[in-house]
């Protein structure tokens, strides 16, 4: 199967959206009928939407690789749907309010908050979803496991009121935003492709100074992911070195410290030798 | 016609995405080993499909490593997908094909039918096709699963196949598009299921169900979203393993600076193609979730072999081998892999680390362990130090040294000695980086 298909040409795209027709290739089914074979699918539909899928897939050939594809070095999937995700779809999109009760991963629960659903997230690390929900009393965002929520109530909300938390939501989001600069450390840029590919989950600007070959990542991320940036850098060790951000550079330094302390040594020793 | 290949858009767009606009354009051609007016030309067709293919990217002024760079909370749409509507289409053809769909969702038709409906419809300044014309546009469309016959009748009626849209309630097409988005985004291969979501999308923004067009409710964290550049490539070597197919292709090491070399079709000017060329027998390919790239296995001059999918052009397929040589490789290599973090076909050694938990809290080191430390175990658990022994065989310590070290302060490495002395020599430069903060 070629990816690559007339069908697909984005002026034949374009020209078939103009007049409302909507298409459905072969691939497309083969790919569905192959994810039809995950669990996540009977979570994800409703038995009779899935029967009825079945039988309109019937006789296509599931693109299924089998064990000519494999995944290495993942987090095991541990969740790929949850069952919280439709309902709290149904709010984001409605413009909803809620009453959510859920509990921190130390086990202490919170009752009734009052709230707005702003988005649904997925990560690809920790193979989880989260919910990311604007907080009445705390006046902030939150970010709550789905594992961790026990129920959810919606509540209408007023027109003024949502705009004022999507508002006060988008502000929160932009402005706990951290920046740090990166260099790839020059004897390693033949490594430079696998680096980049390391930080290209991240929001990022290169530049590229030609007459030095040396090369500067610009990154950008939500501060509370400030740690999961730091276990990157410390997953690249020596290929890279944070040049400007002075916290995650003492936190860089702090961890090689302590890092030499379980094997027994000691900077201060390391410095006189 | 030679096969449209997609090596020189693929190459380009990798560089592009992974530097975000680091390159000038002559350092781009240089690392593509093309021309500065091929450089332009390929910008240039790109960018015309990702205006067309992005809603609100196709922005001239833009340039296109800003459209291309990635924003979490900007976008949910996965951007590189335009590579794939990239395929060359003649103009007629693609006024002529989505009249012949447009046509066949009213109503079922016969060739005839639609070839007086075409002539009618079609823009005066083109061409009026012949029959052969609608017919190989036809068999095409059934070929690639967009229509089908309708019923047995002769002459024969075709008709739209979208039962899979048409069959399903307004509900049940959110469920769809919901599990259709979170498969293509958590599982590969992606790509149909991406041009299915996106096709679902505009289906449903369409219908105007209220709050269809929020549909995008979703986000993917740390997601690699340039893996589907290979999903390219990916695609014709899983045919070659199913037909246990040989295949050749010229590669270019990731680790030289040049990724991509014009093949110069004037003998005159024949130059040595810069990359290898190669000759191998596919066996699997491999999805690393550590850096979202893909190698290749496969058996060539007389051993395994590995390749990074991205240094791959060029590829064609050669002949077949007999099933019993081909299940005998692939028995060779996986006994070769069975202990590899990534691909490592190296020595199996017993890696042995101790883990602390740093806080009173929930032990989210513990959690991680669990979550990426593959078949590895965890064989002591200790209270008074809050720590515990992690256990596991692995080919060779190279590709799980990173995930070690990613741990920082809070992993001991035990064994091996040398593996041990390394990460001790590690520590100590990474401390001299940040000697005067």
């Amino acid at each position: 199967m070629n990816p690559f298909e007339k069908i697909f040409n984005y002026q034949i795209a374009s020209r078939l959206e103009d007049g409302g027709i909507s298409t459905v290739t072969s691939h497309e089914r083969s790919w569905l009928k192959g994810m039809l074979l995950h669990p996540a699918a009977s979570e994800a539909l409703m038995p009779e939407t899935r029967l009825k899928l079945e039988r309109l897939l019937e006789g296509v050939q599931a693109l299924e690789p089998g064990s000519a594809l494999i995944s290495r070095a993942g987090s095991h999937e541990r969740q790929v749907y949850h069952p919280h995700l439709r309902q709290l779809r149904q709010l984001i999109v409605s413009r909803s309010g809620f009453r959510i009760t859920y509990e921190y991963k130390n086990g202490s629960a919170q009752t009734a908050q009052k709230g707005m659903p702003y988005k649904l997230e997925y990560s690809m690390v920790k193979r989880e979803w989260y919910l990311l929900w604007y907080s009445q009393q705390h006046r902030m965002l939150m970010r709550s496991r789905l594992n961790g929520i026990h129920s959810v109530q919606a509540e209408t909300l007023e027109t003024m009121e949502r705009e004022r938390w999507m508002r006060a939501s988008r502000i929160y989001l932009e402005s706990h935003r951290g920046e740090t600069i990166i260099q790839i450390v020059r004897e390693y840029n033949e490594e430079l492709s696998r680096i980049m590919y390391a930080f290209s989950c991240f929001e990022k600007e290169v530049a590229y100074d030609a007459e030095e070959d040396s090369y500067r990542v610009t990154l950008s991320y939500p501060r509370d992911e400030q740690d999961f940036l730091l276990s990157k850098l410390r997953f690249l060790g020596k290929r890279v070195r944070i040049v400007q951000g002075h916290y995650l550079k003492q936190r860089m330094r702090e961890t090689a410290e302590k890092a030499l302390r379980r094997y027994g040594v000691e900077i201060s020793e390391m410095e006189t030798n | 016609m030679a096969r449209e290949s997609f090596d020189k858009e693929i190459q380009f767009l990798r560089m592009l995405v992974l530097t975000s606009g680091a390159y000038t354009r002559s350092q781009l051609a240089d690392r593509l080993g093309v021309s500065i007016p091929t450089v332009d030309k390929t910008i240039r067709n790109l960018k015309e499909a990702a205006g067309a293919a992005m809603a609100g990217a196709g922005d001239a002024g833009l340039d296109l490593a800003d459209q291309l760079r990635y924003s979490y909370h900007g976008a949910a749409d996965p951007m590189l997908l335009f590579l794939f509507r990239a395929k060359s289409v003649k103009a007629s053809e693609s006024v002529r094909i989505p009249l012949l769909l447009g046509a066949l969702k009213e109503s079922s038709l016969t060739v005839m039918e639609l070839l007086d409906f075409c002539c009618a419809a079609l823009p005066a300044d083109l061409a009026a096709p012949d029959e052969k014309t609608i017919r190989s546009d036809l068999k095409y469309l059934e070929e690639v699963g967009v229509i089908c016959k309708a019923g047995s009748g002769r002459p024969s009626r075709y008709r739209l196949n979208d039962d899979l849209i048409r069959e399903l309630s307004a509900e049940e097409l959110l469920d769809l598009y919901d599990f259709v988005d979170i498969m293509a985004n958590t599982q590969i291969p992606s790509v149909q299921g991406y041009l299915l979501r996106e096709g679902l999308q505009k289906h449903l923004s369409r219908s105007a169900e209220p709050g269809a067009g929020e549909l995008a409710s979703f986000g993917y964290k740390y997601h690699y979203y340039s893996r589907i550049l290979d999903e390219a490539h990916l695609f014709p070597i899983l045919s070659a393993i199913r037909e246990r197919r040989r295949i050749s292709f010229l590669y270019f090491s990731p680790k030289t600076e040049k990724s991509y070399s014009s093949r110069n079709t004037n003998p005159l000017f024949e130059k040595e193609a810069q990359g290898r060329k190669n000759h191998v027998l596919p066996l699997k390919v491999v999805y690393d979730h550590q850096y979202g790239r893909w190698y290749l296995l496969g058996w060539g001059k007389g051993s395994l072999i590995k390749f990074r999918l991205e240094g791959i052009i060029g590829m064609d397929s050669e002949e077949a081998v007999s099933e019993d040589e081909m299940s005998m490789k692939i028995i060779q290599l996986e006994d070769a892999i069975r202990y590899s973090w990534l691909i490592d076909t190296g020595r199996p050694i017993k890696v042995r680390a101790r883990f602390f938990n740093p806080g009173a809290g929930f032990n989210f080191v513990r959690e991680r362990v669990l979550l990426q430390g593959q078949w590895g175990e965890i064989v002591e658990e200790e209270q008074e130090s809050n720590s515990f022994l992690y256990e596991i065989v692995v080919n060779g310590i190279t590709e799980i040294k990173p995930w070690l070290r990613s741990f920082g302060s809070s992993c001991e490495i035990v064994e091996p000695r040398h593996l041990r002395a390394q990460m001790i020599q590690e520590w100590k430069e990474i401390a001299s980086y940040y000697e005067s903060v």
